[in-house]
């Protein structure tokens, strides 16, 4: 490792985490960081990053998918159906392939028939909520505790650990102890922080997030180390140019479309059968949505999409399990365009340094007044969270060229 | 068709020699008869050029032996082999390899990965890149280009991006190379380099197809020359038995038009007035950089360089497409604050660099691409002007010579020039002060290259000052009044085309001085 990488790792991770820390010690809200509020907020991240991944996938050969929510749909109902018939595994897999089944109506509605790819999206949506619906009423209705917009409640649940040694799981008979715990309890400044959020991405550990987790590197794997992978992505960033080489860009489409569809059912699968243990109307809350937003923030690149569902899923965890704490929270985003202003107005950047001190004069406010304001704002916090980082990202975006585009083989260019 | 005294040789070539054998290719669009009994015989590691008339049928003829269009009749064979290739895959694998005449290049992908694409070196599905960059960059070497192998497309030149669609067909073990208009985009230089690799090529025994519009080039670097007119083929000459101007006459069929000596005098007012113009841009040295100059009434002013030294980015800021710093005065008044549409309203207009990013909708008919820009004109009231439109397109087609069936077609199944023409016909139309003409004549035959320059003289002649930006040192010695040198983003000379020659523009372009 060379000396600029570690210098980038202090700025990028220590930096941030003293701010953080400074903000806790001095506001005395530790559940800033504290493992209750991280493990909450990896649970909310999961779908959120899984729907994102589907963006991802699908833009990357060259269609754009706003159906994730309506494949998220088919993935929650058909997740829960099977979960509720054959247990939690099964019915992942069933999650899965109904989102897959919404993959490949968008792959043929755009592919085949070249429909507009928004139109074909929206029409996913609308047809898998009110398809669902129909399915509820044929097969919940009368079975105890199910209804039209609710499942039979799961009997089983899909198995969580906790990290030997890290967070104190069992090495076979033996408990191991609970160093970060131990650390969370000190309270130390920046230690205190790291035994919070590594508690929290360590202990009571589905086995389901740790799949999903997976799909990042695995994703960027396939896409960018694999023959199948560069193919697929040249489909989305030039069709003529990949046709012209032999590369057959609609199987590829569909192919890209399976997966896209499939990673939305497990979005989906994962909020009716690991967050709960039953299927509900209006489960997926537009998380398709913000998955794709997640999917634009981390510029099409599967690190990039972690990233930004962390940030969502940070933003709902501490809205959910802390609301007090929000107000630090308005701190340290003071804070950190604070010195985002410093160092924009070092660099001369005119147009950045402004738009850094508004955000601090804004946060500033709020952190002033957040508990007078009605829930109604605070609730909105997530997306003012990614406005901000939009806004002040550095880096250019560079989408997939072609998403969007239809493709029709053959034609002379 | 014969000519008289240029008879065919092809029966110099014995048969174990030729590696590309096409016979009676015919081939028609709906309404267009695009080859029309077609017969080309290629010796081995020969350069063989085609040369003709926009619109002629050399692409088309190309893309048949590349396995993109099927001929209605005919036969190819390839080493005395009879072959039918349903698709390109079929072609590349007989060994044939084409660079089409608008680059096909994915702009987000690196330089390796688009030459890999398709052809992907791997193990059980995974990318060997090491394998791969290995493979390369030997062959890069081999034809003596050096090139980044990790840096997407998007960061490179088009002298840069035709390299790397050279290496890509090559990578694909093409022994028979098709190259569509490769000179079109680059500078002297580029095409001298370009040349060398050519001919290192053919010392390896790969054969070489090569379409050009430019004459001098065509002499110069091919064995052997077929001249196509309307589809047919005229004649196949050898380069010593014929000079430029009597091949122009085969390709066209009648002598070329000549022009004119200038007669108006330049005007005294100042029509374009650019003064200390800088384009700005983060995390990179500033591509333009304080440039000024002017331009009087009926004055033309040649900016010659290297593309990529700020030429694309200085008429950009003129429009108002990117953000500069410096003023610009059209007409005596200053439009540095202006929107795109003020300053065409003040009277600028673009002829544009890339005629198919900024140029054309390829897929709508030629009607509505002539109606960009002239929205304000051809409607009544908030409704588009369908008949106005459409003669309005009729007359472009007639006064610039567009080959075409008619103005509903849509806009990609022109050949290159003619598309070429119809932008030009469409942005001379709207000029009122000022014309930025980029490239006017990229692409196009010497018979409408001579008639879109009179057109431009014309109105210059009619008081239009124009900024005409050109890789084409010909084009910018005979058309221009005075020449501006562009060089890593400043003026770097300014010279009187009376008294400059190519050899003199060429040292100051690539900064030598
Ligand atoms: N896909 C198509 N559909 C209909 N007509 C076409 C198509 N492709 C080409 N043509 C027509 O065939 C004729 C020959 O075109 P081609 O592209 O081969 O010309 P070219 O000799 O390459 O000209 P240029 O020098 O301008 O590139 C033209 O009249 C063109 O309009
Ligand atoms: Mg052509």
């Amino acid at each position: 490792m060379n000396r600029s990488k570690i210098f980038r790792i202090i700025t990028y991770v220590l930096g941030p985490l003293a701010v953080i820390s400074i903000v806790r010690l001095w506001t005395d809200q530790d559940a800033l960081t504290s493992s209750n509020t991280v493990g909450t907020a990896l649970r909310l991240t999961v779908p959120i990053l899984l729907a994102g991944m589907a963006g991802l996938w699908a833009e990357r050969c060259g269609v754009l998918n706003i159906g994730i929510e309506g494949m998220m749909i088919l993935g929650t109902w058909f997740g829960a159906w099977g979960a509720w018939q054959f247990g939690p595994w099964v019915g992942l897999l069933f999650a899965v392939l109904g989102g897959m089944l919404g993959g490949f109506i968008h792959a043929i509605a755009t592919v085949r028939f070249n429909i507009d790819q928004i139109i074909s999206g929206v029409v996913i949506n609308l047809l898998a909520f009110f398809g669902v619906r129909y399915l509820s009423d044929l097969v919940f209705v009368g079975q105890p505790g199910g209804g039209v917009s609710q499942s039979p409640p799961q009997t089983s649940a899909i198995p969580r650990f906790d990290l030997p040694i890290l967070s104190g799981g069992q090495i076979g008979g033996w408990k191991s102890p609970d160093v970060l715990a131990w650390f969370e309890t000190r309270k130390w400044f920046i230690l205190g922080d790291i035994g919070g959020i590594g508690r929290g991405l360590t202990s009571n550990l589905s086995w389901a997030t740790v799949i999903a987790v997976a799909i990042v590197p695995i994703s960027a794997w396939v896409l960018w180390r694999t023959r199948i992978g560069l193919r697929l992505r040249a489909s989305g960033e030039s069709p003529v140019a990949a046709e012209s080489l032999g590369v057959m860009v609609n199987r590829l489409r569909y192919g890209g479309l399976l997966v896209s569809g499939g990673l939305a059912g497990l979005a989906g699968g994962t909020l009716s059968i690991v967050a709960s243990s039953y299927y509900r109307q209006g489960q997926t809350a537009g998380r398709g949505f913000i998955g794709l937003a997640t999917m634009i923030f981390g510029n099409w690149r599967p690190s990039g999409v972690l990233g930004g569902a962390m940030l969502f899923g940070y933003a709902e965890g501490i809205k959910l399990v802390a609301s007090d704490s929000i107000a630090a929270l308005f701190l340290f985003i003071a804070a950190v365009s604070l010195i985002f202003f410093v160092v924009a107005i070092i660099r001369r950047l005119r147009v950045r340094s402004l738009f850094a001190l508004g955000i601090f004069i804004l946060s500033t406010i709020a952190y002033q007044t957040v508990s007078t304001v009605p829930e109604s704002l605070t609730q909105s916090l997530p997306y003012v969270v990614t406005l901000i980082v939009l806004a002040t990202a550095n880096q250019r975006l560079r989408p997939p060229a072609m998403a969007g585009v239809p493709f029709r083989p053959g034609e002379p260019h | 068709m014969q000519l008289g005294d240029t008879k065919p040789n092809q029966d110099l070539l014995t048969s174990d020699a030729v590696v590309v054998e096409l016979t009676n290719i015919s081939k028609v669009f709906p309404g267009v008869v695009a080859n029309r009994d077609v017969s080309l015989k290629v010796g081995r590691a020969t350069i063989h050029a085609l040369v003709g008339e926009n619109g002629a049928g050399k692409s088309t003829l190309m893309k048949i032996l590349y396995g993109l269009h099927q001929p209605d009749s005919g036969t190819i064979a390839i080493n005395g082999v009879a072959r039918q290739f349903k698709s390109p895959s079929e072609a590349i694998d007989a060994g044939i390899g084409m660079v089409h005449q608008h680059f096909m290049l994915a702009d987000n992908l690196t330089v390796l990965e688009n030459i890999i694409l398709g052809l992907e070196p791997t193990k059980f599905g995974v990318l060997s890149l090491s394998d791969a960059r290995a493979r390369v960059r030997e062959l890069a070497t081999s034809i003596g280009v050096a090139l980044d192998l990790d840096v997407p497309i998007s960061e490179l030149g088009v002298g840069q991006r035709q390299r790397v669609e050279i290496l890509k067909v090559l990578f694909r073990g093409a022994e028979i190379l098709i190259l569509d208009e490769p000179t079109a985009v680059l500078v002297p230089q580029e095409v001298d380099e370009l040349f060398v690799n050519l001919r290192r090529l053919v010392s390896k025994g790969t054969t070489i197809l090569f379409i050009s519009h430019k004459l001098d080039e065509v002499l110069t670097i091919s064995d052997r020359i077929t001249v196509i007119r309307q589809g047919s083929t005229v004649a196949t000459v050898s380069p010593n038995t014929v000079d430029r101007l009597k091949l122009a006459e085969m390709m066209v069929g009648s002598d070329l038009p000549k022009p004119g000596e200038r007669t108006t005098k330049i005007g005294a007012t100042t029509r374009l007035a650019v003064r200390g113009l800088s384009v700005l841009e983060k995390g990179r040295k500033n591509p333009v950089r304080n440039v000024s100059f002017q331009i009087a009434e009926g004055e033309i002013v040649g900016i010659a360089g290297v593309e990529g030294n700020g030429q694309f980015e200085l008429c950009g800021a003129l429009l108002g497409l990117l953000s500069s710093e410096g003023t610009v005065e059209v007409g005596g008044k200053d439009v540095s604050n202006l929107s795109i549409r003020e300053r065409l309203n003040a009277g600028l207009a673009y002829i544009p660099f890339d005629r198919h990013r900024e140029g054309l909708m390829l897929t709508a008919p030629l009607w509505e691409n002539a109606l960009l820009g002239h929205e304000a004109t051809l409607s009544r009231g908030p409704m588009i002007d369908f008949t106005a439109a459409k003669k309005a397109c009729r007359e472009i087609i007639s006064r610039f010579g567009v080959l075409t069936q008619n103005e509903l077609v849509p806009a990609f199944v022109l050949s290159g020039g003619n598309q070429q023409k119809l932008v030009v016909g469409r942005n001379l139309a709207t000029a009122r002060t000022v014309l930025i003409a980029a490239h006017p004549t990229r692409g196009i035959d010497v018979g409408a290259q001579a008639a879109i320059w009179e057109e431009i003289r014309r109105s210059r002649d009619s008081g239009m000052s124009v900024l005409l930006v050109s890789a084409d040192l010909e084009e910018v010695l005979g058309l221009s009044d005075k020449i501006l040198v562009m060089f890593d983003g400043e003026i770097t000379a300014e010279l009187d085309p009376k008294s400059a020659s190519p050899q003199i523009l060429g040292k100051y372009m690539t900064g030598a001085r």
